[in-house]
């Protein structure tokens, strides 16, 4: 029974982050009245303090999920807590798919197939680069992909710790090309340009990065969408034929529990979330999980890893200007087998030149761990105007055994902790380190003083997966909108439903994903809330 | 609206004020004012202080002066959601005191067990020295609490955030914080 203060609505969307805003911004602006509930707090922008220390106040706080395997996914830095959700953090790289990446099986005989092709999403890409404002040269990539829409604005400015880079590259035989990023380098829709502090990792306050306080929750709010902030979610409630889902059930600010029935629910918790909610709403209907006739709810979880290099040069390279997406990227090795020979399989994603900040996960303390004491602080001084780095993100092929369960621990309102198992295998770790051996070729070739890998345990960077969409309920949990195969109104939205991650960073994706699904949902609002 | 206007320089910050509490009385200051003032420690016993003081020293020279044992003190009394610290981005689960009791207790176990007795605190520099290669390679005898590794990695990085990670950090590396919005409010 629900509360009386909550009257039924059209839609409930569970999280307020980058797939959750988009939903909320077409379904609202299309009359629908939409609640989203959000476990963290309702940040605002005057929230986003300049400060490494204050930045991990909009990430969790304590693990709702147990970490197990050979490479266990650390989520925390890339996760949100709140509003915004993890796109009030991000580094705002946006980078797309491209077309080898959505029938890998087919091609390759590994991974999944999407059901969709590139064809389908491109147009996605383009429209949520005018909504949110991307920065870069769509004509220049059309080395890389399809010519698609310019972007609404011209390249980010660069700064030497990003150019310094071109000889490398060059040496190599590979382009570099003005990263696209969803920073504004013009004043965009009301927003001002970036002023490239290098803040943008800890959120950034003055809206020239595109996080969706900004953008599509604020579009969302304008249309009248309500967000309950601190309100967790713990079950998604179903009928009693199991053929719809009526609402759901979760924890209020005051931990009191209540129920909000809605026509239509989307989950966009998170890529473990989600699954790990889909679990604990299992019914007699559903006995092993929400829509997961497949038995695969929280599968094919898949993440990216990273191999940088680091480079030290004499110049005075401004390293802490500019922002912490980079300011120059290339697919020049995004073929999937462009390291074959070295028993590696996957594509590989590169950025150059993000700012540096100096402490923290990402700081340049971090880019010697092996230092300490007078060496450390030597090595700091050298560094603070000499240091630069390149990414390669790397790409892992979905496996049926990297998963996300409940455990027998439970949170604080009595919902299972979800625990999530990975592991890379063989082809992943020679990615990694064939990565390493380029981006090393790579540094060489320029005119650094000292280049080094930033080689340690494989780090785990973005999570998608764990409720993938496909052809049917035989081989997947959503069909390419993200709708549940089984029960018609349950939605997932979010990198929960890529079969397969490519190697860019997903935000774009999930924008492009999740308008193309919020969209479907809204034209055939009549069949699937009916 | 200019960049200047944008970014708010404000000197002598530090991170920011925190909430310590002094005769009974709950009062803001930065890590590095609580540690001249000689604050109480809320969490901490004086074992675990000085070996965290000491610690943190090694790793970081200037992590004592700037307060590094009352920023951990302080951190670890609060509620994990309120928490600063890098245990929490590195999955550690809450509360984080249990990680730092045993994180502590696990150096002077393993300093007492290779040096006759004596905690870290008691070691000379060049024994600190010593011990600290061997604890971040995880090749320490008698070691027993979360991994050296990772304590090594979760010590250095409260350390390095003291002393580098705040305004007065980035003025003695010579670079400008440039923050669009200064730490100087407590949430």
């Amino acid at each position: 029974m629900a509360n009386a203060a909550n009257e039924k609505v059209d839609v409930v969307i569970v999280g307020a982050g980058a797939s959750g805003s988009v939903f909320a911004s077409v379904l609202a602006k299309a009359g629908k009245k939409v609640v989203l509930l959000e476990s963290g707090p309702d940040w605002q922008l005057g929230d986003l303090i300049s400060s490494d220390f204050w930045g991990r106040r909009v990430k969790p706080a304590g693990p709702p999920f147990l970490l197990e395997g050979k490479n266990p996914y650390g989520y925390v830095y890339q996760s949100g807590w709140g509003v915004g959700g993890a796109a009030l953090h991000y580094f705002a790289n946006f980078p797309r798919l491209l077309e080898n990446d959505f029938k890998v099986k087919s091609t390759y005989g590994k991974g999944l197939d999407w059901p969709i092709d590139y064809a389908d999403i491109a147009p996605y890409f383009d429209k949520v680069a005018d909504d949110v404002g991307v920065s870069g040269d769509a004509k220049a990539e059309e080395v890389w992909r399809p010519a698609g829409k310019p972007y609404p604005m011209p390249p980010m400015k660069t700064f030497p710790g990003g150019d310094v880079w071109k000889k490398g590259f060059a040496a190599a035989g590979m382009r570099l090309l003005p990263a696209a990023v969803g920073i504004n380098s013009t004043e965009y829709k009301g927003r001002p340009a970036c002023i490239y502090d290098g803040w943008c990792h800890v959120g950034c306050p003055i809206g020239a990065l595109s996080n969706p306080l900004v953008t599509y929750l604020a579009e969302a709010r304008a249309a009248g969408a309500e967000v309950r902030a601190h309100s967790t979610v713990t079950r998604v409630l179903t009928g009693a034929d199991g053929k719809k889902v009526t609402g759901v059930e979760y924890y209020d600010v005051k931990k009191e529990k209540q129920v909000q029935e809605a026509s239509v629910v989307v989950l966009a918790a998170w890529a473990a979330q989600n699954p790990r909610l889909m679990l604990n709403s299992a019914t007699d209907k559903h006995a092993n999980g929400l829509a997961n006739a497949s038995g695969l709810l929280g599968k094919y979880m898949i993440a990216h890893f990273a191999s940088n290099t680091s480079a030290l040069f004499d110049e005075d390279l401004q390293p802490y200007m500019g922002t912490i997406a980079g300011q120059y990227f290339s697919y020049d090795r995004y073929d999937k087998n462009s390291y074959k020979d070295k028993g590696a399989f996957g594509s590989t994603f590169i950025v150059a030149g993000a700012a540096q900040r100096y402490s923290a996960l990402g700081g340049v303390a971090n880019a010697r761990l092996d230092l300490f004491g007078a060496d450390l602080a030597a090595f700091m001084k050298r560094a603070a105007r000499g240091y630069t780095r390149i990414t390669m993100f790397g790409e892992e092929m979905p496996a049926l055994e990297n998963r996300v369960e409940l455990a027998s621990d439970k949170d604080e309102f009595g919902m299972p902790l979800g625990k999530i198992t990975h592991g890379f295998n063989d082809e992943a770790v020679a990615l990694f380190n064939a990565n390493f051996e380029q981006g090393m070729a790579i540094a060489k070739a320029t005119d650094a003083k000292e280049v080094w890998p930033n080689k340690g345990p494989m780090p785990t960077i973005h999570l998608m997966g764990g409720t993938i969409m496909g052809h049917g309920a035989n081989d997947s949990v959503t069909n390419s909108y993200g709708q549940t195969h089984e029960i018609g109104n349950l939605w997932i939205a979010g990198p929960g439903i890529f079969p397969t991650s490519g190697a860019p960073n997903p935000t774009y994706t999930i924008f492009a994903l999740s308008l193309r699904g919020a969209e479907n949902l809204a034209k055939n609002w009549a069949a699937v809330a009916g | 609206m200019d960049d200047m206007q944008r970014r708010a320089f404000i000197k002598g910050a530090g991170i920011g004020a925190l909430a310590f509490t002094v005769g009974g009385v709950e009062v803001m200051l930065t890590p590095r004012q609580a540690q001249a003032q000689n604050v109480p420690l809320r969490t901490l016993n004086p074992d675990q202080a000085a070996t965290l003081d000491a610690m943190g020293e090694a790793l970081v020279p200037g992590a004592k002066a700037a307060g590094i044992v009352n920023f951990v003190d302080q951190q670890i009394s609060i509620p994990a959601e309120d928490a600063l610290l890098e245990a929490r981005i590195m999955n550690v689960r809450p509360p984080f005191a249990n990680f730092y009791r045993a994180a502590l207790g696990a150096i002077d176990g393993a300093s007492g067990t290779k040096y006759d007795g004596r905690g870290f605190a008691k070691l000379s520099p060049a024994e600190q020295h010593d011990f600290i290669d061997l604890m971040r390679q995880n090749k320490l005898d008698g070691w027993k609490g979360p991994g050296s590794p990772f304590v090594y990695f979760l010590l250095r990085t409260d350390a390095v955030d003291v002393v580098y990670g705040t305004m007065e950090g980035y003025a003695h590396l010579g670079v400008p914080y440039q923050p669009h919005i200064a730490p100087t409010r407590s949430w």
